[in-house]
């Protein structure tokens, strides 16, 4: 049995968390503005990649451009299936099992255009070289770093974006009761639109990195879309602050799950298993998540309820 | 072997199997109203089910008897923590589900090959030469089917079948009139299970063999097309769906033989079935069929 770090898996922890939460961000305001689990998020992953791929491979033009389009065509995918399928399908009173239907259709199309264009086979970034370094006991890359300093700056962002600006609290009134906010003269389509783009082009560059990490395939967004799921789920869907806690408690219990495995002999792919009994088990036991557990009662304390 | 005919029966085996899946798929959605998103999963236990216990030397009958037994009893399992969700985490659950028994079937060898999954399962029917074992595939999967849909739709016109409508209906109506509701949601997921798990069985003999990168969840998620676009609530239609589904899927592999299109048919095959599920979702939700009316006095 190999030694055992634990700054390294901790350093793990947090690389992973901060990939989910790139990925999860679009896929709970979405769940919550649209209402429908979209499983088409996983084609908005795998795009993002290619599309680096296609400036930084095969234009070669450099990893700065090659994000800033994966952002913005990941975006347009995103805001495209919105306004073409999902907007049109919820004018029509479709059930939410439709919505989502509808949106294996939406992946199947974009999962197969991907492969028309650069094929199935293993794609790697060859011009990225991530040196790997030290720091203390702890093994890094470049790459690394750059996923956690982009997680916690997207993290400030939302933050100050969802507080501070006047769109970001028309996000929130829009979520929370798109009927009062358009008679408060909210234009709630613009604003589900807006979302529906920040959330597909967060989730093209979290798949770059994904990418960038291992290697690029057409399924490569499915491999993240269930975590996402845990992700959302546990920290209950349509919360930002919720969902923050639960990609690094999924990060965390992925990777220090490697060491019960370790030692009770199984393979390490176990960690990905974690991912879905966290789903399983916080939907049939807490179904609104993390939030809806109800911590007073737990600690036996006196709850200060403010609003919810 | 003579391409065409043994190319057109290999396709008829395929959309047979598939079809009972889509009608396992009807019973558990189309009637009551259950989300199964992880139909791969229930696929999976009854071929493997049924490979083990063909591989032990046991004849065919117990392996699709063996196989409908454990995926039912499994799908009660499941269905007993799961069914009392609400319909999106009911999908997200069972998705799950299917994903957690794929992994462990893959990294535990000692239950069936892991990764390199099962060879050899026999056939049901051991005839002489190809074609002839092929025309026994078509009559064992065809016999199969028309069993499980002249069975459903017996189901579907009795007044069980019509107590499942009322609760995909109404489910408080339905409660209110003094039935148990989980109770029969669990049976229609155990009886879905175990109709997939016979799918399941007849797909490990045909193939003769069986791995777990047969099982993704895209196994499932064509199964929920074909009953989409054939229509929903209505059995004729699920196995139409089928019939729809790998009529696209072989029409791309001959056209890829025989013509020399600038993009590979098989990935516009795939666009343009996901073209045609949005688009029948859009302009016809119900579907090509729609369900029947329920015959009143």
């Amino acid at each position: 049995m190999p030694e055992i770090n634990i700054l390294q898996i901790l350093f793990n922890s947090i690389v992973t968390g901060s990939l989910y939460i790139l990925v999860a961000l679009g896929l709970t305001m979405t769940y919550t503005l649209t209402k429908f689990p979209n499983f088409a998020h996983a084609e908005f992953i795998t795009i993002g990649a290619y599309i680096v791929y296609a400036v930084t491979e095969q234009l070669g033009l450099g990893i700065i451009p090659g994000i800033l389009m994966a952002f913005i065509v990941s975006g347009f995918v995103g805001v495209g299936s919105f306004l073409l399928v999902y907007r049109p399908l919820e004018r029509r009173k479709s059930t939410m099992v439709q919505l989502m239907v509808s949106s294996i259709g939406v992946g199947i199309v974009i999962r197969y255009l991907i492969q028309q264009i650069w094929g199935g086979q293993d794609l790697r970034f060859k011009t990225l070289e991530f040196s790997a370094f030290n720091v203390g006991p702890i093994r890094m890359t470049m790459l690394w770093v750059i996923i956690i300093v982009t997680g916690i700056l997207l993290v400030v962002i939302i933050h100050l974006l969802l507080t501070q600006t006047k769109i970001g609290k028309a996000m929130r009134a829009t979520a929370a009761n798109p009927g009062l906010a358009q008679s408060c003269g909210i234009d709630i389509d613009k604003i589900t639109a807006i979302v529906w783009f920040i959330g597909a082009a967060l989730a093209g560059v979290g798949g770059f990195f994904k990418a960038a990490d291992t290697k690029l395939v057409p399924v490569l967004g499915w491999s993240v879309l269930l975590p996402a799921f845990a992700v959302i789920v546990l920290g209950g869907i349509g919360s930002f602050y919720g969902m923050i806690a639960g990609a690094y408690i999924i990060g965390l219990a992925e990777n220090f799950s490697i060491i019960p495995l370790l030692s009770l002999g199984l393979s390490t792919d176990y960690k990905t298993a974690v991912g879905f009994i966290v789903i399983i088990l916080i939907l049939i036991f807490s179904p609104s998540g993390l939030a809806g557990i109800d911590w007073g009662g737990i600690f036996k304390r006196k709850k200060h309820r403010g609003e919810s | 072997m003579a391409f065409p005919i043994g190319y057109l029966l290999d396709t008829l085996v395929f959309a047979g199997i598939f079809g009972i899946l889509s009608l396992s798929l009807n019973i558990e959605f189309g009637h009551t109203g259950l989300p199964n998103f992880g139909k791969v999963a229930f696929f999976m236990i009854g071929a493997y089910t049924s490979a083990l216990i063909t591989l032990s030397g046991k004849p065919f009958i117990a392996g699709i008897t063996g196989a409908m037994i454990v995926s039912g009893i499994c799908g009660v399992l499941i269905s007993l923590p799961a069914i009392r969700l609400r319909e999106d985490y009911l999908a997200i659950t069972t998705l799950a589900f299917g994903e957690i028994l794929r992994l462990i079937l893959k990294n535990e060898e000692w239950i069936a090959g892991g990764v390199l999954g099962l060879k050899g399962i026999p056939e049901a029917l051991s005839l002489k030469g190809v074609q002839a074992t092929l025309y026994g595939h078509v009559v064992v999967v065809y016999i199969s089917l028309a069993i499980f849909f002249i069975f459903l739709r017996f189901l579907e016109k009795s007044p069980y079948g019509r107590l499942l409508k009322a609760i995909r209906e109404d489910e408080l109506a339905a409660q209110s009139f003094g039935k148990n509701t989980v109770f029969y949601k669990a049976q229609s997921f155990a009886i879905g299970s175990a109709v997939a798990g016979a799918a399941g069985s007849l797909y490990a003999q045909y193939l003769s063999y069986i791995g777990p990168d047969l099982f993704m969840p895209i196994v499932t998620f064509t199964v929920w097309a074909m009953l989409i676009i054939g229509g929903i609530g209505n059995y004729k239609g699920a196995i139409l769906g089928s019939f729809i589904y790998i009529g696209f899927e072989r029409g791309a592999r001959i056209m890829k033989d025989y013509l020399h299109l600038p993009v590979d048919p098989n990935n516009l095959m795939f666009i343009i079935f996901g073209l045609l599920l949005i688009v029948v979702l859009l302009f016809r939700p119900e579907g090509v069929l729609k369900e029947e009316k329920v015959k009143l006095l």
